[in-house]
């Protein structure tokens, strides 16, 4: 049986009278993979803003292996294992694959006075990475991220997450405005991550995306989880959409 | 991605149009005065070239951050007013007047950086206004006259600093080698290190950088520390080589150093920056301002130059950057 890997409970968060997050109770087990689902203005975005410390709670706990933590930064939540992949914000556009793989974390050689960056470690420790995530293309560690496709961008910072030791990867619309192939190739990464021991949150509004790699799927309307044990497997896409938009009533299908 | 030519790689560097520009100038310049290459005329182009050279390379490091420094040219101005009043009311040494003067610079640009990154105001309005009170500062204790400087005759530390020797018939300055150095170390700063990778994150995606744990805030308070500190040097090398302190010297020099960055190849925007664009912009401008007087040209249509370098410069940066993202 996976053991609890976060939970977070009765989270409230208010933006100054809006009531944002009521309180939310939210598991995720370790390796497992959970989509996160709800319309706009649902709270997922809040959730996923609170769990990576972008912005702070109201009132609530959040607890990491039965620890309780407080989240005051981005840098705070990395350092306690949880990475989350904002579509294109996560990278330097105009570093290297290497520099932004190792970017706070860089290996230093010759002494801290010189300060100078063990490129040939870098590059070498990336080529491993990218061949780990799935890249089968032959991308140079030195070519910058500018230069980079939308899905290899995602690869890259799934890899970065991965290498890390990041337990949970929190994954905000990964799959926006990308091709087929490379939405392919980001679901694989998602996957891969799962298969070496790292736990994800997806977040998706192609539905479809999100059944073909979640373990559970979990929905929130007006600032609630209103679903929280989902099947896909046992579950249409027609009724999480109902679930969604509030037309389903739960029982039918959670009990 | 296929493998490019090493020919089309270096044409593709942001260094390339700089270098045929400054290539081309020379050669223009030589074709019409054959004096212009000789040692007397290198040795005092070089002379003035570096002071405003040194400031150039220290705001490379903090354009590439994202930010910039307007106030670089009143703290040229001020420093050596500042110095040479000490030194002359004969409160202390020149050393230790010089160090007073540094570190008063290092207090303005840490003042730049706190109220850029802490307030969150943009650098532009920061700046501009530490300018306005630095040169104000400098015009007030002076009552808006030049300070002696003519006691320096002799002294070992202006000398280290600013003298000049002859290596043959060759007179080679001290700044020049000052310069040198500090060019190297900024190439090796910004392209090995990892506070150089520290430098282009925060300029290219401070929030990622953030992310990552990157102190965007200090990287930048202290490239304001060395931009204000590196403007100090130069104003004081100035006023030893040309004998005068005067508060109001320096006016309009900011201008000219982020010209010269960006002629290099520096983004204003931040995220990308060259050294040896940089040493480029400072050469093709400074080697302009000396060689359009030895034309002929009134020196008064300097600006006139400068202005449509700076222009074509820049969109022949935009052309290279199209042509880049397009995949070329």
């Amino acid at each position: 049986m996976a053991e609890d890997l976060i939970r977070m409970e009765k989270i409230n968060k208010f933006y100054g009278r809006i009531h944002a997050l009521r309180d939310v109770n939210l598991t995720v087990r370790t390796h497992e993979v959970v989509g996160l689902l709800g319309d706009n203005g649902a709270g997922k975005s809040t959730l996923i803003k609170v769990l990576s410390g972008a912005v702070p709670l109201t009132s609530g706990n959040i607890l990491i292996k039965g620890r309780k933590v407080e989240l005051k930064s981005t840098a705070d939540a990395i350092a306690n294992g949880i990475e989350t992949i904002f579509q294109d914000s996560a990278l330097v556009p105009q570093l290297s694959i290497a520099r932004n793989l190792f970017l706070g974390r860089e290996p230093i050689k010759g002494g801290s006075f010189l300060n100078r960056l063990d490129q040939d470690a870098m590059n070498a420790s990336a080529r491993e990475l990218l061949k780990r995530v799935g890249i089968t293309k032959d991308i140079p560690p030195e070519t910058p991220i500018a230069a980079l496709s939308g899905g290899e961008r995602q690869a890259v910072a799934i890899a970065r997450a991965m290498q890390f030791d990041s337990e949970l990867i929190i994954l905000d619309e990964p799959t926006n405005n990308l091709g087929v192939a490379e939405t392919q190739g980001v679901l694989r990464f998602v996957r891969e991550a799962r298969d070496t021991g790292h736990s994800c949150i997806f977040i998706a509004h192609n539905i479809h995306h999100v059944f073909q790699v979640v373990d559970r799927i979990i929905v929130m309307r007006g600032g609630r989880v209103v679903a929280d044990d989902i099947d896909p497997k046992h579950t249409t896409i027609e009724q999480v959409e109902r679930i969604i938009t509030g037309e389903e009533l739960l029982h039918a299908i959670t009990a | 991605m296929q493998q490019r030519t090493f020919l089309q790689s270096f044409v593709s560097k942001p260094e390339f149009g700089p270098l045929v520009l400054l290539v081309l100038e020379l050669m223009v310049f030589w074709s019409f005065n054959s004096d212009f290459l000789s040692l007397p005329n290198i040795s005092n182009t070089l002379s003035f070239t570096v002071e405003l050279g040194l400031i150039a390379l220290a705001m490379t490091l903090l354009m590439t951050a994202g930010e910039f420094d307007l106030s670089v040219g009143s703290v040229f101005g001020f420093s050596a007013v500042l110095m040479w009043t000490l030194f002359n009311s004969e409160m202390m040494p020149l050393g230790v007047a010089f160090l007073v003067a540094i570190a008063a610079s290092l207090l303005i640009g840490f003042v730049n950086g706190w109220f850029v990154t802490k307030l969150n105001i943009p650098s532009f309005l920061v700046t501009l206004g530490m300018l306005l009170v630095v040169r104000g500062t400098a015009l007030y204790v002076t009552d808006g006259f030049p300070q002696r400087t003519w006691n320096a005759e002799g002294n070992l530390f202006a000398n280290v600093l600013a003298g000049s020797y002859f290596i043959g018939s060759f007179r080679m300055y001290m700044s020049v080698i000052w310069f040198a150095l500090a060019a190297v170390a900024a190439h090796y700063v910004l392209t090995k290190t990892k506070a150089g990778n520290w430098i282009q994150a925060s300029g290219g995606n401070p929030n990622a950088a953030r992310a990552r744990g990157v102190n965007v805030s200090r990287t930048k308070i202290c490239l304001f520390m060395a931009s204000s500190a590196m403007a100090s040097l130069a104003g004081i090398i100035s006023s030893i080589r040309t004998s005068a302190a005067n508060p109001n010297s320096g006016t309009g020099y900011e201008l000219e150093v982020i010209a010269m960055v960006v002629i290099g190849g520096t983004v204003l925007t931040g995220g990308r920056g060259t050294i040896i664009g940089t040493v480029l912009g400072i050469f093709i401008l400074r080697v302009m301002r000396n060689g359009i007087v030895m034309i002929g040209v009134p020196g008064l249509a300097y600006n006139i130059f400068i202005g449509a370098i700076i222009l074509g410069m820049m969109a022949l940066h935009s052309w290279l950057e199209r042509r880049h993202n397009s995949g070329v």
